[in-house]
């Protein structure tokens, strides 16, 4: 058996790496992509504690499921916002959207 | 079904009626313009009929609280448990003589209303919800729906003043608003509080009563969240310094908005401390009482020698009222049964003879399109009725024997000499002022040499002649027998906790 | 018919009041019938009253009635009526001058615009009026003493177009509520110690030292300041000059025979309790004494007709006052009854000339009116002189009786210091005489002009005049027990702590009464006869410093302005000026503004980019974990 520390560790470097996708990124589909990243962090540690907490129960998996679900619509969502966006602007650069300020 | 049953089926109908009213408008299409006056005016009768009942059927001698009905709503969910929150209504001695005066009020208010041409139909609805929430929280027994109506009369005032209003409307609108909101905001903290310290799970104001009279509120507790109920309700009530928005307010109001603003909604305040402060922390009342005396005293002071050089009409009436609503919150702050029963006078005292102050002005400012008193002068000679009319009311304002002004403050100053001398003292100098404003405000718009610019104003017009006479009459009838108002009142009076005799 | 059914004669007038004030302009001739009808009623019932009042007992009453009209607790309120003998000399002087005023005016008012309204509210005043005789407690009382001053607000304002009337009308009605003001703080402080407002109840603690010494002090010197403003002593006195603004049978009903002396009669009425408190006998003393002298020098300058009188109705209230600080409340009553008789006949006389000469009064332009109004002149004439105090008119013995006891309370100072009042009264009073109705006219074309008036005003003139005559001499035991009375007027009205006091003729006082009212009529004589003018004038251009003081009523109204002005109105500009930038600009939208400006600068933390949002996330969650760590220790 795989110890824990293993899950940890790589849901740890995976959620390192969405969150510099997400902030050092521009291109607002690879700022998705680093989302999805964390998002798959997440439902790997929640999978790997379950199993470790409570192995007879598949808590854990079912809110695994539940991310990978919100996640998928989360996607839709935003990949639709990214076409317009660059429908109207030419562009996917996040930094060019400025427009939601005061 | 008994006699109390019965009564209490009035209480639901009196409050139904302006409710119901106001969604058969809605439904009426708004070209219909005469309709809507109409129904608006039938049910301002019926009101009016209605509340001129309670008065008159609330019996003196018996069980303080009377033409009780409860409708349960919500119970036994949640923490809230048997009888949680229901629609519990009833009257005591002070809230039948301010549904009286609401009745004369709004029906007088109706019939001014009359020549509204600007979009009628959505007046007069936001102006019969208005009336719905003031009767809710006169008959509610019950801590939310006391809550509920009392912001259900505020909230259409911002539209009624913004929308129909003059004169910096929007400024006075949105200040007014504000202000009572805050106020709310303190007297919800404070209800919640209340209702779970009590921990009954209920929000049934006499068992409330109860609980606070009985120790179940510890004192530090009551002595905390007071405050928070007299400043809340106080807003309303013209408590100094929280009372600026009263001559904007007033200044900026059509005419039947002030009418029922000045004349009945800032009782709903001195109305809410009697009615959760008083009576749900009476402890915490009897401390901080004197506080609210002090406060009471100077607003009365202040507000007179404020109004002794204004201008403009409703600058008057409005620090006038200031003044008025100061002398209620004194009579309330000693806890002393005269003065308290002098309070509650002074709440439809100055009710009645403010609504008939703004009818009037409104009846010329129509005409006229100003208010400045410097541009007016011997209106007598043309306007002989309103002169009448503006003087009784002034002179009820002045505290002159044998009109409803002086039967209340007599009361208010005898009861605050008792414990409070010199604030009694410096109460009988303010109404010495009140003199002095009033009468200059009668010596330079209605006597002397008329100006020619009004030759042609005309006199009180029908609607002004029926409703001001209506008001006349209440200031008359207190003013020269005030038994049946005093007993009725003294005898809730003398219940409250902690007043003394 | 008996005492106590003594409200009536309050009730009908009240009843003619309201029927007036509805529909008196539909009436025949505005209703004046009505009115007259109405108090003439009070005055026949008011002789049933006294019967059955002499007829009880020793004849000295008292009468009560009451019924309780409100409750609140321990707190009661009964509404009742008190009958004494110094109420029933009240409710003489009342009736009997309401009641020619009434006839007189049909006559003065002809014409006049409003002529119903001027009826009505004469019926209101005169049931105030009664009823603050009738009152048995101070709450109704207090009642009735504004009622009165509501009256005479109206009727000085009854020219409401002329500015003067109506500066006039609120001058009085602000002055007398200043003093008003001090009279209801007194009442409810006696209400609070003594737990009633029945004045005989509140006597009576007082006699039995219920009271602290102070503390009664303190509220009668309160109920005294209601009585100054009432009854315009000095220094509230600077409204009744004012106030004859007003038609001239109010004068001489409201400011001349009845209101005013409301002061008296309550000072007269609580003199118990205030002799209790002995100080304040001395205060009322000085003052009515201040007042008696210096309305004495006001009236010497002024040449309205009316003011000179309205100045000496002023001095001759400081008279009464005098004499009740002297504790001698029969003394005191007496010269309020002849006062009024006098007064009112003076008034209407003032009227009389002033219909005759077609709107008239400045003496400037009269004189040598005897001829032309003989029964006017003869009455005016009267009048005078019972003012002047020779006898045996009505005025002498009332000033004879007040220099008497007050000799005997307060010794010569204060009597030297009345006697000068007394040469100053019959000096104002002759000037007035001469120089309205002898000499050559100053204005023929107004003499020529000038018609005896009708009967319906010569009637109560010669009524009164002869009042003027007679009313003194019930000061003798004989003529009082022959009127049915108990004695003469001093055996009527006494202070039950003093017991009756008999007349005594002192021939000392009596002859130096008299030298005094010759002095003042031979000084004015030897100035003014036969319309001429010119020693007065030598006489101003020699003191002219002294002649403006005069002219200008020694300053008060224009110091009192300037205390309005740059006190109150000033103190009231400050807190608009406090209420409208500190409270609200500041106070109020200063915090709007706060939380506005609050938003201006934060509003640039919303940068509209995404990784900026997404970044101080990020930092966020860096804040938050090393603080849990931090917080764990």
């Amino acid at each position: 058996m795989v110890p824990l520390e293993n899950y940890v560790a790589l849901s740890g470097i995976l959620f390192a790496l969405g969150v510099y996708a997400v902030l050092a990124r521009r291109n607002a589909i690879l700022v998705l992509m680093g989302i999805e990243l964390m998002l798959n962090a997440v439902s790997l540690n929640f999978a790997a504690f379950a199993s470790y907490l409570d192995p007879d129960r598949v808590t854990g998996a079912v809110f695994a499921v539940f991310v990978i679900t919100v996640a998928a619509a989360e996607v839709g969502l935003a990949l639709a916002i990214v076409i317009r966006l660059f429908r109207l602007r030419a562009t996917s650069n996040v930094d060019e959207a400025a427009e939601l300020k005061w | 079904m008994t006699l109390e049953e019965a009564q209490g089926y009035v209480l639901l109908a009196t409050l139904a009626t302006p409710l119901v009213t106001a969604a058969i408008l809605v439904l009426i299409p708004s070209q219909y313009r005469m309709a809507h006056r109409y129904l608006s005016l039938a049910a301002g009768a019926v009101m009016l009929g209605l509340s001129v009942y309670v008065f008159a059927a609330y019996q003196v001698g018996h069980d303080p609280i009377q033409m009780t009905l409860r409708w349960p709503w919500v119970e036994n969910v949640a923490f809230l448990g048997e009888k949680g929150v229901s629609l519990y209504l009833g009257v005591d001695g002070i809230s039948a003589l301010l549904t009286l005066l609401n009745g004369i009020v709004a029906f007088g208010g109706i019939l001014v209303s009359w020549k509204i041409d600007y979009r009628p139909k959505d007046f007069f609805i936001l102006y019969l919800v208005l009336l719905t929430g003031v009767y809710g929280t006169f008959f509610s027994l019950d801590l939310f729906f006391f809550f509920f109506f009392y912001e259900l009369a505020v909230v259409p005032l911002y539209l009624l003043i913004g929308v129909w209003g003059s004169t910096r409307k929007e400024y006075g609108a949105l200040k007014l608003t504000l202000y009572l909101v805050a106020g709310s905001v303190l007297i919800w903290i404070g209800i919640f509080a209340v209702v779970r310290e009590a921990g009954l799970g209920t929000f049934s104001l006499p068992a409330l009563w109860e609980a606070g009279q009985s120790g179940a509120l510890s004192p530090a507790f009551q002595k905390t969240f007071f405050p928070f109920f007299a400043v809340g309700c106080g807003v309303l009530a013209g408590l100094w310094p929280f009372h600026t928005w009263s001559p904007d307010g007033h200044m900026s109001a059509p005419t039947a908005v002030s009418m029922v603003h000045a004349g009945v909604l800032m009782k709903l305040g001195a109305f809410g401390i009697i009615r959760l402060g008083i009576q749900i922390l009476p402890e915490g009342a009897e401390f901080w009482m004197p506080t609210l005396l002090v406060l009471g005293t100077i607003g009365a002071v202040y507000g007179a020698v404020g109004a002794l050089t204004q201008r403009d009409f409703k600058l008057i009436s409005g620090y006038s009222s200031v003044s008025h609503m100061g002398y209620v919150l004194m009579g309330l702050g000693t806890l002393n049964a005269v003065a308290m029963t002098g309070a509650v006078l002074q709440m439809f005292s100055h009710g009645v003879m403010t609504a008939l102050v703004f009818l009037l002005i409104g009846a010329i400012y129509d005409q006229a399109h100003t208010r400045d008193m410097k541009d007016f002068g011997g209106v007598a000679k043309v306007m002989p009725l309103w002169v009448i009319g503006y003087v009784i009311a002034g002179l009820a304002n002045v505290g002159l024997p044998g009109l409803s002004g002086f039967t209340a403050e007599f009361h208010i100053f005898v009861g605050t000499f008792r414990s409070y001398p010199v604030f009694g003292a410096l109460g009988v100098l303010a109404a010495a002022f009140a003199a002095a404003y009033m009468l200059r405000l009668f010596s330079i718009v209605f006597f002397g040499p008329l100006n020619p610019r009004w030759a042609s104003l005309r006199d009180a017009r029908p609607v002004e002649v029926i409703s001001g006479g209506l008001l006349i009459l209440s200031i008359l009838a207190m003013g020269l027998y005030w038994a049946p108002f005093v007993d009725r009142v003294s005898e809730t009076v003398l219940v409250l906790p902690g007043v003394t005799n | 018919m008996g005492a106590e059914h003594a409200w009536l004669l309050a009730a009908i007038p009240a009843g003619a009041f309201v029927v007036l004030a509805l529909f008196g302009r539909y009436l025949a001739r505005g209703g004046d019938w009505l009115g007259i009808a109405a108090i003439a009623t009070s005055f026949a019932l008011f002789f049933p009253v006294l019967a059955d009042f002499l007829s009880e007992g020793d004849g000295l009453g008292p009468f009560t009635a009451a019924v309780e009209w409100t409750r609140i607790g321990d707190f009661s309120f009964p509404m009742g009526i008190f009958v004494d003998p110094i109420t029933i000399v009240m409710l003489a002087v009342i009736t009997t001058v309401a009641f020619m005023v009434n006839i007189f005016s049909v006559g003065y008012m002809k014409g006049e615009p409003r002529y119903w309204w001027f009826f009505a509210v004469l019926q209101l005043f005169a049931a105030s009026m009664i009823l603050l005789v009738l009152a048995d407690n101070l709450l109704l009382l207090y009642i009735a003493w504004e009622l009165v001053g509501l009256c005479s607000f109206l009727l000085i304002g009854f020219y409401w177009e002329k500015r003067s009337a109506v500066e006039a009308a609120k001058k009085a009605f602000v002055t007398t509520r200043i003093g008003d003001v001090g009279l209801l703080i007194g009442i409810i402080l006696l209400w609070r110690e003594a737990g009633t407002f029945n004045i005989q109840e509140i006597l009576r603690l007082a006699e039995e030292g219920h009271f602290g010494h102070t503390y009664l002090l303190v509220a009668m010197l309160f109920i005294f300041i209601g009585a100054m403003g009432k009854s315009a002593q000095v220094p509230f006195h600077v409204w009744l000059p004012d106030a004859m603004e007003g038609p001239t049978p109010v004068s001489a009903l409201i400011h001349a025979a009845t209101m005013v002396v409301a002061g008296v009669y309550l000072v007269n009425r609580m003199l118990p309790a205030f002799e209790v408190v002995d100080e304040t006998l001395l205060v009322i003393t000085v003052v009515g004494l201040v007042t008696a002298i210096l309305t004495g020098f006001m009236a010497f300058a002024q040449t309205d007709i009316k003011k000179v009188l309205a100045y000496s109705t002023v001095g001759q209230l400081g008279f009464m006052f005098v004499a009740a600080g002297a504790g001698a409340p029969e003394a005191s009553m007496f010269h309020l009854m002849t006062h009024a008789f006098f007064k009112a006949l003076l008034f209407l006389a003032a009227g009389s000339v002033i219909i005759g000469t077609h709107h008239h009064q400045d003496m400037n332009e009269l004189g040598g009116l005897w001829k032309r109004m003989p029964i006017t002149g003869t009455t005016f004439l009267i009048g005078s002189l019972a003012l002047a105090g020779v006898p045996p008119l009505a005025g002498f013995w009332s000033k004879d009786e007040i220099l008497v006891v007050l000799d005997k309370q307060w010794g010569p100072w204060a009597v030297s210091l009345l006697g000068f009042a007394a040469i100053l009264t019959a000096f104002y009073t002759t000037r007035l005489f001469i120089r309205t109705f002898l000499g050559q006219p100053r204005d023929p074309h107004i003499a020529e002009h000038t018609t005896e008036t009708p009967p319906v005003m010569t009637g109560p003139l010669l009524f009164l005049a002869l009042l003027s005559v007679v009313s003194g001499l019930v000061v003798f035991h004989e003529v009082g027990t022959a009127l049915g009375f108990p004695g003469g007027f001093g055996e009527f009205v006494f202070l039950p702590s003093h017991g009756p006091h008999g007349y005594e003729f002192d021939a000392a006082f009596a002859g130096a009464s008299v030298v005094l009212a010759l002095l003042g009529i031979f000084t004015s004589g030897w100035l003014y006869w036969g319309g001429r003018l010119d020693r007065s004038t030598r006489l101003a251009e020699w003191q002219p410093r002294l002649y403006d003081m005069l002219v200008n009523k020694f300053y008060f109204d224009e110091l009192y302005q300037a205390a309005i002005d740059y006190g109150i109105l000033g103190f009231s500009y400050v807190v608009s000026w406090f209420d409208r930038y500190v409270v609200n600009d500041t106070g109020v939208d200063g915090s709007a503004q706060v939380t506005g400006y609050a938003g201006f600068i934060l509003k640039h933390l919303q940068s509209g980019r995404l990784p900026h949002y997404a970044m101080s996330l990020a930092l966020g969650v860096v804040v938050l974990a090393v603080a849990g760590l931090v917080m764990r220790g």
